[in-house]
């Protein structure tokens, strides 16, 4: 009953034709949809019959329509020409990060932030040169849903939105509702007038990002038993770190417990300290 | 088209936990070529930082391991790597509950077919040193003679972000041993839990050890 897509994943990424690969993934995720249970439920993901079958769909539309794009992309355009606009969209992702770390109160990495990008727009000529991190100035970054997060709101449980990949219900909503409010990373885009000038720019922020995930992606591939678990718990346990890092470390007495360290619980024998040896059963 | 955007926004997490998050595995291990001793009893920050700067300069020198070699990234992993890793620890805590269920054999499978997993993670790790990578500790944290203690560092690259790398370590009667390692946020053996405990629920502990080596061809 639960063959779920463990295996038939990551064979069939590499070998088989895209048009069938794109049959395949559709298959599958009609199966684990069809499926009554999954085999190892996870507290934070009760929704994981729908995300996985949501998970295929983004997979299948990424290997058909956005990949392709992103390696024509990639062999095109010469690697300093890729960089510099990797850095114009980094660079305005950077405003945005620094008006979060406004929101959250953290005024050092809000003007550090700020630093980047004026320094950046000006000597790094409109950000295609990296000056500040060149100059030793770390990034910060930062997005809605963490300041969410520092506000107090729980992540709630993770979701696959289409389209949009990894997400949990309060970073899905900061991340529509910014946008619905037009107030986000890419309003700037948004503003233009001249409609093929501005889906251009989309397009290309699109196909420029993409294009710099093909090596996380191949490592996926390489080092994960379960593509969909290995990304959502790193989805997962990244966000909770960023939150916890805002909430911790700054003021005047700096937590020195170790709370951001993982729990590895164990229904039988809870405590690790004694790691020595594991009494045999 | 609105979508995709977002979408490309969250898997930008995902770049940054793989793509360069593999340096500091690298970072982690291959310690001591000729270069600096590494003490195993020193404070913890002094022992990492000697692991991490003898693990820097010998990927500097080895093309072959640049280059993403596996037979020459086994060898640094073995040699320099291992004797300051404790992997039947980490792979024990990535088994969870399910570890005590495993005979003396499967668990020595399943140590050497995780550590398989490991050099493939360092494989794409050490094609982005290059000689103008940098590895810097950041202040310890901590009571320094607890057993078990955490020691933050930076990883500095000339083609990407900087990427922060947590160690986890205990003292062992043999000194210092790492078994744990954050990158960004997202700690190794909390990743590999949940689909450990999934292949072996599905499958069982051979299952898992089968999966795990089925990667490597």
């Amino acid at each position: 009953m639960h063959p779920i897509m463990t295996d038939s994943h990551a064979t069939h990424r590499s070998s088989t034709p895209r048009r069938l690969r794109l049959g395949v993934l559709a298959a599958t995720a009609a199966l684990a949809a069809g499926c009554a249970s999954v085999p190892n439920p996870s507290p934070n993901d009760p929704w994981e019959r729908y995300n996985r079958s949501m998970f295929a769909f983004n997979e299948a539309v990424d290997d058909a329509f956005l990949s392709p794009v992103a390696h024509a992309y990639q062999a095109l355009t010469p690697q300093p020409v890729q960089t510099c606009i990797g850095n114009i969209f980094s660079n305005l992702g950077d405003a945005w990060s620094g008006l979060n770390s406004f929101l959250q109160a953290r005024g050092h990495d809000f003007f550090n932030t700020l630093g980047r990008v004026l320094f950046n727009s000006t000597m790094g000529l409109g950000g295609c040169i990296d000056v500040a991190s060149m100059n030793g100035s770390r990034k910060i970054h930062n997005d809605f849903g963490i300041t969410l997060g520092v506000w107090g709101l729980k992540p709630g449980p993770y979701v696959v939105l289409p389209f949009v990949g990894s997400s949990s219900v309060r970073d899905g909503s900061a991340t529509l509702g910014t946008l619905a409010a037009g107030v986000s990373p890419v309003t700037p885009v948004f503003q233009i007038d001249n409609v093929p000038l501005r889906n251009s720019i989309a397009g290309l922020y699109v196909v420029s990002t993409r294009a710099q995930l093909f090596d996380a992606d191949k490592l996926v591939d390489q080092i994960a038993l379960d593509r969909y678990s290995f990304i959502r718990d790193a989805y997962i346990q990244r966000r909770n770190a960023q939150v916890q890092s805002r909430l911790s470390s700054d003021g005047a007495l700096p937590d020195y417990s170790d709370d951001d360290l993982p729990d590895y619980p164990d229904d039988d024998l809870p405590d690790y300290s004694d790691d020595q040896d594991v009494p045999a059963k | 088209m609105i979508q995709r955007f977002i979408s490309l926004l969250s898997i930008q997490n995902l770049a940054r936990l793989a793509g360069a998050g593999l340096l500091g595995l690298s970072m982690a291990g291959a310690p001591a070529l000729a270069q600096g001793n590494v003490d195993a009893n020193a404070a913890p920050n002094d022992f990492v930082m000697a692991v991490g700067n003898n693990a820097l300069d010998a990927i500097k020198q080895n093309a072959g391991a640049q280059r993403g070699d596996l037979a020459q990234i086994n060898q640094i992993v073995n040699q320099f790597v291992l004797p300051y890793v404790n992997l039947e620890k980490t792979t024990r805590l990535a088994a969870g509950r399910y570890w005590r269920q495993a005979t003396p054999e499967q668990k020595k499978a399943l140590i050497e077919a995780f550590k398989g997993t490991l050099v493939r993670t360092y494989s794409g790790a050490f094609t982005k040193v290059d000689q103008r990578s940098t590895l810097t500790a950041q202040p310890f944290r901590g009571d320094p003679n607890a057993e078990d203690v955490v020691v933050r560092s930076l990883v500095s690259q000339s083609n990407g972000p900087t990427v922060g790398i947590d160690y986890r370590l205990e003292k062992t009667p043999q000194g210092w041993k790492i078994y744990d390692l954050n990158v960004e946020g997202i700690w190794l053996i909390q990743n590999y839990r949940n689909q450990f405990a999934q292949q072996i629920t599905q499958n069982g502990i051979d299952g898992l050890i089968a999966a795990l080596n089925r990667q490597a061809s």
